[in-house]
């Protein structure tokens, strides 16, 4: 039931945050296109699931390219998206 | 010189005004904070609408399996939800009560009673 605040690493926080801006964004977009909006980072976060917790690097990576997309998804000219 | 002697006294007026309304509106202030609290009590925001909202959220996830979900239930260690998933549960929240949680705020929210608790605690919630 109650539970002991989770400890995180700071960089199992960064990839929170960005996945919540992403939503934040969504958000953002034409209501009836945000449902695809949502499946598109639900995807684009889970295809790197397989990624090792100790993988750093890889991690960094991903989040630098995932902050870089995020801003160019956030673009209010782009208002769908397909998967 | 008559000039000058009119501020000042209208000055010492305001002053005695202020302090005798100040005096006055100790108690004012009071029963004011009072009837504030019975006008957002009756809002509709009680505990069980708080609770039924949350629970409805939570069905309305289609992760979630439905027997599972309780006042009791923890996101991760009940309901099968990862970090993820989480983040997708409290965003939820946010829109269906229209209010904005802090990240620091959203990673505290664990389970369905630590929701609850944090949406009866924020006055904004609708």
């Amino acid at each position: 039931m109650s539970t002991a605040p989770v400890r995180r690493s700071g960089l199992q926080q960064d990839v929170i945050a960005l996945y919540r801006n992403c939503f934040r964004a969504a958000r953002l977009k034409p209501e009836a296109n945000r449902p695809h909006f949502h499946a598109f980072i639900r995807m684009e976060f889970r295809k790197h699931s397989e990624v090792k917790q100790r993988d750093f690097a890889t991690i960094e990576y991903l989040l630098r390219t995932g902050k870089r997309r995020l801003k160019v998804y956030s673009a209010p000219s782009i208002e769908d998206v397909t998967i | 010189m008559f000039r000058a002697i009119r501020p000042a006294s209208a000055l010492y007026r305001n002053a005695a005004v202020a302090a005798t309304t100040a005096a006055r509106t100790t108690p004012i202030r009071h029963s004011f904070a009072l009837n504030f609290a019975r006008s957002y009590a009756s809002a509709g925001l009680n505990r069980a609408d708080i609770e039924k909202r949350v629970l409805d959220i939570l069905v309305g996830f289609n992760k979630v399996d439905d027997k599972k979900i309780s006042l009791q239930a923890n996101f991760n260690a009940d309901l099968g939800l990862d970090s993820l998933d989480t983040v997708e549960v409290v965003m939820a929240i946010e829109e269906e009560f229209t209010i904005e949680i802090p990240d620091k705020d959203a990673d505290e929210i664990t389970s369905v009673a630590q929701a609850v608790e944090y949406i009866s605690k924020r006055d904004d919630a609708h």
